[in-house]
Formats: structure tokens, C-alpha cells, sequence
């Protein structure tokens, strides 16, 4: 797990679009899993971004679709049939604290449910890596906390890589891991912050 | 849980029954004038099987002159029959200018109607040499084997044969730029949903194919329903003048035969896969803009 953290307008977002290809270099080179991202044609960008899995600040669920088909979207997309995956989606729900609102659509959900239906979307086909942009920037700090502790065992139950932007520094304190810096095109990790205050033990 | 899944594609009511209108109207215009120009071709093919073979001769003189001539007539190879028609018969011809009164004393010309055998008929040229022969006895007369005629129905159905194919050809562009039209702009307002998708990992072809299901249901349904009406209205043509009885020359002799059933089943499907074509080909050449 790690965060990405500087100013407004640094291009945080931009560095992370161009990480789950919603943007490709103009000049230079972005490797992705190996692989140079500007010289793939447009076919190949579709496997590549089925092993990331994206979470984004304003949720973007579609809002004509249940809860639950919004999580089995990218299972849709593969052209898995709804029988296969069923039992996991539901699980997966149930995981993120939603297991009774799998009928409801995004209109009749807050934005702390909106945002851990998106993190259940962003899981659901057990990505390589999972990309959070703001995650918790339309949420209020006691669901930010609880997000928070969703990723936690997000990364070590499927041992997922994620990689979190944020600005909000009370969630990186509480991480306790390295943080990547950008400021003034340029990213710089620094050690984890120390925490001032003490942390209850969870 | 419900027991299917909502489709990707929101349904959007108000723009869906636009178009809906809009293709069921051309594929009604469109089946018509097929209807139209088929039946104005069988029409016409009709009227000139009727006429081929026939031959008139107008003969200028006496009865002795016209029963000589019929005599000729009878002797000229590839004729199968030929007799002088009676004052009455004539009368009969010249009823719908003059009326039912034919004053007695009006001069009416001495006709002979003979016919060609088939073979000969086809072959043309039987006209020809009646006049040869009839001319060769020194007998005034004019022979009239309607070719004449029969090349300017054809000519007359052929040009209209050719308005409904462009008029058919027009509305089926018409059709296909509505339809690309209303797909690209379901494209722009679902951009949000459509970008999603592409980050999903949805290939272009996925994305493409939700759009031509689609746009494919709709061109057959609205088809369907136009193709109806164009039925509708040809029998309702078709029963007008069987009421009215009269004999309708040429034109729209709707007869709702086979033909007319394969032009009415055809058009749906023709809508349904040009739809489905248009929504392709516009949403392939808007996503290759995107990312």
C-alpha cells in the first residue's frame, strides 16, 4: 500500500490516469506491468486495464444499475455469465458492509455506501493493482476511516498492490507506510510520517 | 434479486420513440413504393402479354375490299386468325368519345383484328408483312401491331420503376444518417458510462455491440410496425378500387401477391441490419477518438 500526496494541481490525478490508462504520453514513456503503454494499440489497452482496478473520488457508478450490477460490471464485461459469479458479488457486498442494499441504485445510496460499492467494483476481478484516486475526498472522516480499514485488509488478505492519492494526511498517518511525494513534476518518497499524536491500538 | 440484469445501455424513452417514429415512417414509405413499382410492373407486363399478338388493320374502302383483305390476311403465314369486326363492335370501341348514340350515318372504318401465333409474336415483323402482302393486293390499308404501345408502357414503367428505386434508395439514407445521428448522440450523453466501460477493461467491439443489439431491435420493430402499414394501406388501396370497380390502367393495381409479401417481410430485416451497420460504423469511428 502506498499513498500519493502533494499539492492541488501537482498532477496527482494526471500521474494516475496515466497509470490506469485513461491517458497516454504525449512524450516519454509510462510502463505499465512491463509494458511501454504509448506503443499499444488501442486493442491492447483493454487486457492490460483489466488487471487494475480503479477507485475514483466521485465514485462514477452507473446509475441506472443496482448496487449489484454495478459491482458485477467488470465481470460483465469479460463476458462472465451472471450464474458464475453470483455467490462472489454478493459476498463481496456483504464484505463492504452492503449486504442489504444489493437492489438499491446509486440515487438511494450515501456517499460513504456510493464509495464502497466502487471499491467492490474496483475488487471484484482480483486486479494486480488497485488505483485510488481520492478515495476519501467526498466521504465524511468516520466513513473515510472505515474505507481506510477496508484497504487495509484488501491489501493483505489478496495481497493487492494499491496505490492511494490523497490529501488527506490523517489517513496517511494512520497507514504508517512510505509515501510517495509529487511537487513541482517531480515524485520524492519520504519515510512514513511520525505520528505526533498516539494512536489507539486498533 | 430481480432475476435479470438491467441492460448497460439505459433505455431513454422520449429519444427512443423519435426514433422509433422516425424509422417505422421511412420503412413505410420505403415498402410502399416498392409495393407501387412492383405493381406497376406486373401492371404492365399484363397489358402487353395482352396486346402482343394482336394486330389491328384498318382497312379504306368497301366490305368487298375488307373481306378480301381478311382473306389475305388468313393466308399470310404466322396468322392464326384474323376477322372483319361487325358495325357494332366498332361502335363499341368509339363509345367512351361519343357516347352510347353512335349516329348510323357516321363513316366508321373497316377494322380487321388478327392475331399473331406466339412465336411469331415475339419474333416481331408479322406486321410488316401484312402490310407487304395487303399492299401487293392494291389494297388501302394500315396495320397496327401496338408495338408502338407496348414500348411506351415500358417506357412509361420503366422511369417509374426507377423513381421508386431512388425514392426507396433516398429514404434508406435518410434512414441510416437518423440512425447514426441518434447514436452518436446516445454516445456523447453516455461518454461517462462509455469511458467507464473502456476502464473496465471493455474492449471497443463490447461497447459497439451494446449499441447495435440495440439499435438492431428498434430498426426491426420499427420496420415491422412500417411494413404493417404499408400492408395496411395497400389493401385499403386495393380495396378502394376493387369497390369503385373500375379499370384502373397501369398504375397501382395492388395485388398483394408474393412478391409483395417478400418486400413487406424483407423491409424489417433490411431496417434492422442497416440500423444496427449505422450504430456500428458511428460508434468504431467515435470511440477511436477516445481513449
Amino acid at each position: 500500500m502506498t499513498f500519493l500526496t502533494g499539492p492541488s494541481g501537482a498532477g496527482k490525478s494526471t500521474l494516475l490516469k496515466l497509470a490506469y490508462l485513461a491517458l497516454r504520453p504525449t512524450a516519454g514513456r509510462v510502463s505499465m506491468f512491463g509494458v511501454d503503454t504509448s506503443r499499444l494499440s488501442r486493442k491492447e489497452l483493454a487486457p492490460l486495464r483489466r488487471r487494475i482496478g480503479v477507485i475514483f473520488q466521485e465514485f462514477r457508478l452507473l446509475d441506472h444499475l443496482t448496487a449489484y450490477e454495478n459491482v458485477a460490471l467488470p465481470l460483465r464485461v469479460l463476458g462472465q455469465h451472471e450464474k458464475t459469479y453470483r455467490d462472489d458479488v454478493i459476498e463481496l457486498l456483504k464484505w463492504v458492509g452492503l449486504g442489504d442494499r444489493l437492489d438499491a441504485r446509486p440515487a438511494t445510496l450515501s456517499g460513504g455506501e456510493k464509495q464502497r460499492v466502487a471499491i467492490a467494483r474496483a475488487v471484484v476481478v482480483k486486479p494486480d493493482l488497485i488505483i485510488a484516486d481520492e478515495p476519501t475526498g467526498n466521504v465524511d472522516e468516520e466513513m473515510g476511516d472505515r474505507l481506510f480499514r477496508l484497504f487495509r485488509e484488501l491489501n493483505k488478505r489478496l495481497n493487492t498492490t494499491l496505490l492511494i492519492a490523497t490529501h488527506d494526511l490523517a489517513l496517511v498517518r494512520k497507514a504508517k507506510t512510505d509515501v510517495l511525494r509529487l511537487a513541482d513534476g517531480m515524485v520524492v518518497r519520504v519515510p512514513a510520517p511520525v505520528d505526533a499524536s498516539p494512536v489507539a491500538p486498533a | 434479486m430481480k432475476p435479470s440484469l438491467s441492460p448497460l445501455l439505459p433505455k431513454e424513452d422520449a429519444r427512443e420513440a423519435a426514433l422509433f417514429f422516425v424509422v417505422c415512417a421511412l420503412c413505410f414509405l420505403a415498402a410502399l413504393s416498392g409495393l407501387v413499382a412492383r405493381s406497376a410492373y406486373s401492371a404492365a407486363d399484363e397489358w402487353t402479354d395482352r396486346v402482343t399478338g394482336q394486330i389491328t388493320i384498318r382497312v379504306r374502302g368497301d366490305d368487298a375490299a375488307t373481306a378480301r383483305a381478311v382473306a389475305i390476311v388468313k393466308a399470310t403465314p404466322d396468322i392464326i386468325s384474323a376477322r372483319a369486326l361487325e358495325r357494332a363492335e366498332s361502335e363499341e370501341l368509339l363509345r367512351p368519345w361519343l357516347g352510347a348514340a353512335v349516329p348510323a350515318d357516321l363513316p366508321l372504318p373497316h377494322l380487321i383484328a388478327a392475331e399473331a401465333s406466339p412465336s411469331a409474336a415475339k419474333a416481331g415483323g408479322a406486321g410488316q408483312r401484312l402490310s407487304a402482302a395487303l399492299k401487293a393486293a392494291s389494297i388501302d390499308a394500315t396495320v397496327d401491331d401496338h408495338i408502338v404501345w407496348s414500348k411506351d408502357v415500358k417506357r412509361a414503367t420503366d422511369s417509374a420503376g426507377l423513381v421508386a428505386l431512388v425514392a426507396v434508395g433516398l429514404l434508406g439514407a435518410t434512414g441510416l444518417a437518423v440512425i447514426a445521428f441518434a447514436t452518436h448522440a446516445t454516445l456523447l450523453a453516455r461518454r461517462d458510462m462509455v469511458e467507464l466501460l473502456h476502464l473496465t477493461g471493455a474492449k471497443d467491439t463490447f461497447i459497439s455491440g451494446l449499441f447495435e443489439r440495440r439499435f438492431l431491435m428498434l430498426g426491426v420493430q420499427a420496420g415491422a410496425l412500417g411494413a404493417l402499414l404499408a400492408f395496411g394501406a395497400a389493401a385499403f388501396i386495393l380495396f378502394v378500387v376493387k369497390q369503385a370497380d373500375q379499370q384502373v390502367w397501369l398504375l397501382p393495381q395492388l395485388s398483394l401477391s408474393l412478391a409483395d409479401g417478400l418486400i413487406l417481410g424483407v423491409s424489417p430485416l433490411v431496417a434492422g441490419i442497416a440500423s444496427m451497420l449505422a450504430a456500428k460504423v458511428t460508434v468504431m469511428r467515435s470511440l477511436s477518438d477516445m481513449v
